[in-house]
């Protein structure tokens, strides 16, 4: 068997006649079946229409392949009868042509108009999915009218290929395919990208999706989600699950989805966290949303002023993955009133013996749980602070407010807006 | 018996579920009410002046096939979560929803088209000219797209609807005998006359419209109606077609006595807002004419974007309101021509408005066959609908609907390519 290096497209071979070797047609290629490939999948065998029986040719018995003939020689490899309800092979017409999957680079999801093919060692191996007017064109068989109609205007039809590795399937089937390529396609992209084409999916494959997610990027994705949505997926999962995905979220981003769910349920799922992760949610889920209490998040470095500025660094390294807000470390005294705060900046630049005491800068700027955001908007901006420490009725620490949040918060009419134009999906 | 679900859930009506159905209410009430459009209103009138009560048994009918459509794309929209362009993608290919998506375009067009002539009419009651009406209401409609929100005249329409109310008001007026229209309501009459069969398939023809069956799935879909919610979101097509059928009723009733019974003759709507005035008072005409208005500048509005939407939906182009031209000029290029293109053809003078809505009616005839044949063979797809295909009665009911209206298109179509053959081939002199 010989296969070029040129590359074709699927569209080029599906619909050709295949002869056998004395040159007999035995119906026409109806779809390519694929298998995993080491990086690559690649084409595994024909399913052969004839009439209206489907038969399946392994590709050890291809003689030729190439747009000018299609041969087997069904002696070196007999053919099958091909059922096609048979869920255990991935073929490029059934499962992809037409279908929508995601393009990782891109964050999007787009439609697939064709394959492209290419010949790889002894076999010929999808190397892209085509996604552009070109392919689009070509499935249409119109390729060459198009391209003199876009020539008269001195335009090229416009290419548009993504490389394999560049591409997750939506279908679980084809997950295997891919995982080849790259561990986890998925949790490389953006949660806030995520988010967005979870929320365009229809809600079977948005589950599934979403599912397919490890635990941590499943809570940043959905805290990024359109609070309707989140709840929505939420709800559609098992309760065990949910709550795991709930206990990796930071706590004020948890508090906002259980927000929205049906009290009932928010308290089964707090019930079902961790003792330590439901109690700060529970906190945050007390306050009012549009005040500093219901913005902050409720971990934050907090040391006793007697520390070195050494030992401060060194819990700050340990706290660094699981904390939010690393910049300040808030020194307290017993009652855990705020004294003063160090920056991360001012530590570093310390004498390392030196005590937070010494360091800190005593004029605090705080505000109270039940102040607006907007008022904590103005400190931030007025101070040009990355976060605001939130104190409770008796002068305690609750916790801190972050400068993106209560931007965002502010901000949320401005982006909200933006979004509610594009919200009706017709 | 397949309709024992309205009996069902009549059966469990208690607080839960009622507040069920009002949350999931909405998507057959707007798509039915967005049916009774420029060319739906001008129809209803014309029916009513021209034969009476005559047509009116053919409301009943006209509503069982309007729900059974409606319902099958809702029912899609629920199992699968897909738009019903998505659907016609993925099972037929990129070719087959090539051509769909063109006759899609063009039907929409025409559509259109027949909104702004609705515009135009309605306004011209009220002394406005057309040259100053139309181009500022597509600057307008435009305006609203790239830079407002369609949730927002989505809730205003809402409101709007009540204007529907109008039309059983002007019935009321015109003081009908409602004996009379009730029999009429009922006993079927029928004439073997080629301008009352013409008319027979104009009203079904502008009741049901190929872009609503898209139009109600993307709804459902959006949202996010699952098939255990899915018994309300059907009570809802419901609600929606028999709300959409008694407007058009009220409009036949409305027409017939206060025109018909003095003898006149009408071109178009407006006409018949003018001829109202004699009998049912000033007010009557007034309503009639707010009413055109209201339901042309919606569906001016709906139309163009939902078309763009599907189109780039099926064929995998960038879309959204929230892009812009760069990012998405298929998308936009599709909504901005047909407003233009729409926006101009009723500028150019000595236009017959009258013509264009009936032409359009024409197209969505011819293209309607081949959307339920698509939608039909999805819909039995055991693969993708599981127990949700559609049962023995309903695929009945569908096929014969089907079967209905591409016999009445044919006749239609044929009857508009050479008016008075379908007399001559009946014999009436």
């Amino acid at each position: 068997m010989s296969t070029s290096s040129a590359a074709y497209f699927a569209s080029n071979f599906l619909g050709k006649t295949v002869i056998d070797k004395t040159g007999e047609p035995l119906g026409r290629l109806h779809d390519l079946a694929m298998t995993r490939g080491d990086g690559l999948p690649h084409i595994s065998s024909l399913i052969v229409k004839k009439g209206k029986l489907l038969s399946n040719i392994p590709w050890a018995g291809v003689d030729l392949f190439n747009v000018f003939v299609i041969a087997v020689d069904l002696e070196r490899a007999p053919a099958e009868p091909f059922d096609p309800a048979e869920q255990g092979n991935i073929l490029v017409r059934r499962d992809i042509l037409d279908k929508q999957i995601v393009d990782v680079e891109g964050a999007r999801l787009v439609r697939v108009n064709d394959l492209k093919i290419e010949g790889c060692r002894d076999a010929l191996c999808v190397t892209a999915v085509d996604t552009g007017v070109r392919g689009l064109a070509r499935r249409l068989k119109q390729e060459r009218v198009w391209s003199f109609v876009t020539s008269i205007f001195k335009r090229q039809l416009p290419h548009k290929e993504i490389g394999w590795q560049f591409v997750q399937p939506l279908d679980d089937k084809m997950t295997s395919l891919s995982l080849t390529v790259t561990r986890d396609k998925l949790g490389d992209m953006h949660p806030a990208d995520l988010a967005e084409i979870i929320a365009q999916l229809p809600h079977g494959e948005a589950e599934k999706m979403f599912l397919s997610l490890n635990t941590e990027t499943a809570g940043e994705t959905l805290a990024e989600m359109e609070p309707e949505v989140g709840t929505r997926l939420l709800s559609s999962l098992e309760k065990e699950h949910a709550s795991d995905i709930l206990e990796e979220m930071a706590p004020d981003e948890a508090a906002d989805v259980l927000a929205d769910l049906p009290d009932d349920t928010a308290k089964e799922l707090l019930g079902l966290m961790d003792a330590e992760d439901a109690e700060k949610v529970q906190e945050l889920l007390e306050h009012e949303e549009d005040s500093a209490g219901g913005l902050m998040i409720n971990e934050f470095l907090a040391l006793p002023p007697s520390m070195s500025a050494e030992a401060a660094l060194t819990r700050i390294r340990t706290k660094a993955l699981e904390m939010e807000m690393i910049y300040y470390v808030y020194v307290l005294d017993e009652a855990l009133k705020p004294l003063g705060v160090v920056s991360l900046r001012e530590i570093l630049g310390a004498k390392p013996m030196e005590s937070l005491e010494q360091i800190m800068s005593q004029n605090l700027k705080t505000v109270n749980v039940d102040t607006s955001a907007d008022d904590v908007l103005e400190i931030v901006e007025k101070y040009g602070l990355w976060a605001v420490p939130v104190l409770d009725e008796d002068g305690a620490m609750a916790g801190v407010v972050t400068a993106d949040d209560v931007l965002t918060h502010s901000l949320r009419f401005a982006l909200r807006w933006k979004r509610f134009r594009a919200k009706r999906r017709f | 018996m397949p309709f024992r679900f309205i009996t069902r859930a009549a059966g469990k009506l208690n607080r839960r579920n009622l507040f069920l159905f009002l949350s999931i209410l909405g998507p057959g009430i707007i798509t039915a009410n967005v049916d009774n459009d420029a060319g739906g209103i001008t129809t209803y009138s014309l029916a009513g002046s021209r034969f009476g009560y005559g047509l009116l048994w053919m409301m009943l009918p006209t509503m069982a096939a309007l729900v059974v459509v409606q319902e099958m794309c809702s029912r899609m929209g629920a199992v699968t979560g897909k738009g019903l362009s998505d659907l016609i993608r993925e099972r037929f290919g990129a070719a087959v929803t090539f051509y769909v998506m063109i006759a899609l375009y063009l039907t929409n067009l025409g559509n259109t088209v027949s909104e702004f002539a609705g515009i135009a009419a309605s306004l011209e009651i009220f002394g406005v000219s057309r040259y100053v009406s139309v181009p500022l209401s597509a600057l307008l409609v435009w305006l609203l797209i790239v830079k407002g929100s369609y949730k927002i005249v989505e809730k205003v329409f809402l409101g709007a609807c009540l204007i529907y109310l109008a039309y059983p008001v002007a019935a009321y007026l015109a003081k009908p005998d409602w004996g009379e229209v009730l029999t009429a309501s009922v006993v079927p009459s029928f004439k073997l006359d080629g301008s009352y069969l013409a008319m027979m398939i104009a009203v079904v023809g502008t009741t049901i419209a190929p872009w609503m069956q898209f139009y109600q799935q993307a709804s459902v879909v959006e949202k996010g109606i699952t098939k255990e919610q899915y018994k309300f979101a059907r009570l809802d097509v419901m609600v929606g077609c028999a709300l959409a059928i008694a407007v058009a009723f009220f409009i036949v009733v409305s027409c017939a006595a206060a025109i018909h019974q003095q003898g006149l003759s009408i071109e178009t709507a407006a006409d018949a807002a003018e001829a109202l005035k004699p009998v049912a008072g000033p007010y009557a005409s007034v309503l009639f004419a707010i009413g055109l208005f209201n339901a042309s500048i919606f569906a001016a509005c709906v139309l163009p974007l939902s078309t763009a939407y599907y189109i780039c939906e099926g064929m995998g182009w960038e879309l959204g309101v929230d892009k812009n031209f760069t990012q998405a000029p298929q998308f936009f290029w599709l909504f901005t021509t047909s407003i233009i293109l729409s926006a101009v053809c009723i500028m150019i003078p000595g236009v017959p408005l009258l013509g264009i809505m009936y032409v359009s009616q024409v197209v969505n005839g011819a293209v309607l066959p081949a959307v339920l044949i698509l939608m039909l063979l999805i819909i039995n797809n055991r693969q993708l609908m599981g127990e949700f295909v559609n049962g023995p009665v309903f695929n009945t009911v569908a096929w014969v609907t089907v079967i209905v209206v591409i016999v009445l298109t044919v006749l239609m179509t044929v009857d508009a390519v050479s008016p008075g053959i379908i007399s001559r081939l009946i014999g009436t002199p």
